[in-house]
């Protein structure tokens, strides 16, 4: 797990955070946004010949368009619901999106074709320019939400309907529009994560988005489910852990290691690192 | 034909006995567990290392024992119970709900991962294989299929008569009130977690039993063929059936099960696309769960209890009417009561 690989899991991480704190769902269908954001920009690359901008620009569109359409057509319908009913709902949704990947693009792993760059030396480590690239365009996205958040009427809105969605829409904010707006959003940094996660590891399969979304999980519920700053934090710390692990383990227990980091951060602080006071029982 | 069908009744025979212990968990005390795929798998992969003898380089697993098949079978499920109150201690601990469920799907999928890496405990992604005729009988291929269908019926209604009988019982009650309202529960003396902690067992047994039958249905097992999404397919069969009713989960499972198998086997899968056929099934699975989900979540035949707490008798009826949405009713309110939770 390299750096840019972190940088990548901090907006993927967010974008699942920023879907939990307005619609109080935890998508398992976010990994799938990942990967068709990552699909579509090689479709952008192969059949149109895109560049690579415009390719990370396809990718972000789709990604949104399709947290959208998850919005839309399922976690609105489901908001007379408990949230654990939400969750099997979008399990569904992962199994119908990756499945309908693996139709269109088959099982076997696909790759993009843009330039892999030079390699670089700065300070006393050894970069790509892919590496330097995939981070400075997660700081600039990174940099671009907390504007979003805290600068605009939306990002405004957006955290009064996190808060209280009954209490914002009483007080003459569109809690629906916000919503959908949130999830655009969301799909839209998700989408790009997910071009960036295909340019770094260089394979794309229908179903990158599922470890992805686990890592994301473990980030978000680590650092505070619902609250993006907490959760940024939260990939960070991750991200440094899984680092120092990859070095003494093989990154096929990736995962593993995550797990162990989600079950000892649930039994130390269950609502979270960044999240003042302790809750005795966690349940969302 | 009559093989085939063989076949498919004994798959759903012993996926029907992984839905009761699965719906143990989700429909009796409401814990969504993602992780049953693991106790399924640790009790096929036990049941195989513990009965085919020791491994042959470059083939490489733990014990390599070669015990008799029903003392095998009550090892696998030991170990399986013992390896689920870990994970139970962990996820019932202080967390309910989504919290429970994304740490099982965290659970399962680390496990899963590592099984598959770790060659030297049950050799890797190319799994484990070579249990045939477990009581040894010498009989034929055929005539041993349809012996161990027999067997399975026979073992799934032993296991449909205890879990009934213990869904009924105090014990089965007390769990439901647990669901229902852990603080009302609580007040009236009962041990939430203990309460919890125990169902988990026991339907963590229960899938682990249901993976030593599958040992020895089909003899061998392996990571890349059986992955954690294979069984979402009883997700959606105890959606169907009716959570927390036995009844209900029997039926959904052969109806679903059953229908899946023959629905997709007319679906062509060309020799240049195999995954074709197996990805519209479970995209017909996702399908399913979210219709259920929204317009019958209690199922063809809905868990009902009675004010007093014993079960209502059912009837036919009862899967035809409008009212079977009650369940859901009360759901709604527990809904607004955790959201103020958070909010605290």
């Amino acid at each position: 797990m390299g750096i840019a690989v972190a940088a990548i899991l901090a907006l993927s991480a967010v974008a699942f955070t920023l879907e939990y704190a307005v619609s109080r769902v935890v998508n398992l269908a976010h990994g799938e946004v990942l990967t068709i954001g990552a699909y579509s920009a090689y479709v952008g690359e192969t059949n149109f010949h895109l560049n690579i901008y415009v390719c990370a620009l396809v990718a972000t569109v789709f990604g949104a368009l399709t947290a959208m359409g998850l919005n839309l057509f399922l976690i609105e319908r489901f908001r007379d619901q408990k949230p654990l009913s939400t969750l099997i709902a979008t399990l569904g949704a992962s199994l119908i999106l990756q499945n309908l990947l693996l139709i269109g693009f088959g099982g076997a792993s696909v790759s993009y074709g843009f330039a892999q760059g030079s390699l670089l030396h700065v300070g006393p480590f050894l970069w790509t320019t892919l590496t330097i690239r995939v981070i400075v365009s997660a700081i600039v996205v990174a940099g671009m939400i907390y504007v979003f958040l805290q600068r605009t009427k939306i990002g405004k809105a957006l955290r009064a309907v996190a808060q209280n969605r009954s209490l914002a829409q009483v007080s003459g904010i569109p809690a629906r529009s916000v919503v959908m707006r949130t999830w655009a959003t969301a799909g839209a940094v998700s989408g790009f994560a997910g071009f960036l996660y295909g340019e770094t590891i260089g394979t794309i399969t229908p179903s990158i988005g599922n470890g992805f979304l686990l890592l994301s999980i473990t980030a978000a519920v680590g650092g505070g489910l619902g609250r993006p700053y907490a959760t940024l934090g939260g990939a960070l710390v991750l991200g440094l852990v899984m680092s120092i692990a990859g070095t003494y383990w093989s990154s096929a227990y990736q995962l593993v290691i995550a797990f162990g980091f989600l079950v000892l951060m649930l039994l130390i602080k269950p609502n979270g690192m960044f999240v003042r006071g302790r809750a005795q029982m966690v349940r969302a | 034909m009559l093989q085939y069908w063989t076949a498919i009744l004994t798959e759903a025979t012993i996926f029907a006995v992984l839905a009761l212990g699965i719906d143990m968990i989700w429909g009796w005390a409401g814990d969504f567990d993602l992780s049953a795929y693991a106790y399924f798998a640790l009790g096929v992969y036990m049941t195989i290392v513990l009965t085919i003898g020791k491994p042959h380089p470059p083939v490489s697993y733990v014990l390599g024992l070669h015990l008799f098949y029903p003392v095998a079978v009550v090892l696998a499920v030991v170990v399986v119970v013992a390896f689920a109150s870990i994970i139970g201690a962990i996820a019932l601990r202080s967390l309910r709900e989504v919290y429970f469920s994304i740490t099982t799907l965290g659970a399962v999928w680390a496990i899963y991962y590592w099984v598959e890496n770790y060659t030297p405990l049950f050799n890797g992604y190319n799994g484990v294989y070579g249990l045939f005729d477990p009581l040894g009988g010498g009989m034929s291929y055929s005539a041993y299929h349809y012996y161990f269908f027999a067997a399975c019926l026979v073992i799934l209604a032993g296991v449909y008569v205890v879990v009934t009988r213990l869904s009924k019982s105090p014990f089965g009650r007390m769990v439901r009130a647990v669901r229902d309202d852990e603080a009302a529960a609580s007040v009236y003396g009962r041990n939430v977690f203990w309460a919890k902690y125990r169902t988990y067992l026991f339907g963590a047994g229960l899938a682990g039993f249901s993976g030593a039958l599958f040992a020895a249905y089909i003899g061998a097992f392996n990571p890349l063929d059986w992955r954690p999404t294979e069984i979402f397919v009883l997700y959606a069969a105890i959606l169907v059936g009716g959570r927390g009713n036995p009844k209900g989960v029997i039926l959904g499972s052969f109806i679903v099960y059953v229908g899946f198998v023959e629905l997709t086997r007319y679906i062509p899968s060309p020799q240049a696309r195999p995954e074709l056929g197996p990805a519209l099934r479970q995209i017909l699975i996702g399908v399913l769960i979210i219709l259920m989900l929204k317009f019958r979540p209690s199922g063809l035949i809905p868990e009902r209890l009675g004010t007093d707490g014993t079960q209502v008798r059912r009837t036919w009826r009862t899967l035809f009417s409008r009212s079977a949405r009650s369940v859901d009713e009360i759901d709604v309110d527990n809904s607004v009561a955790s959201e103020s939770e958070v909010d605290a």
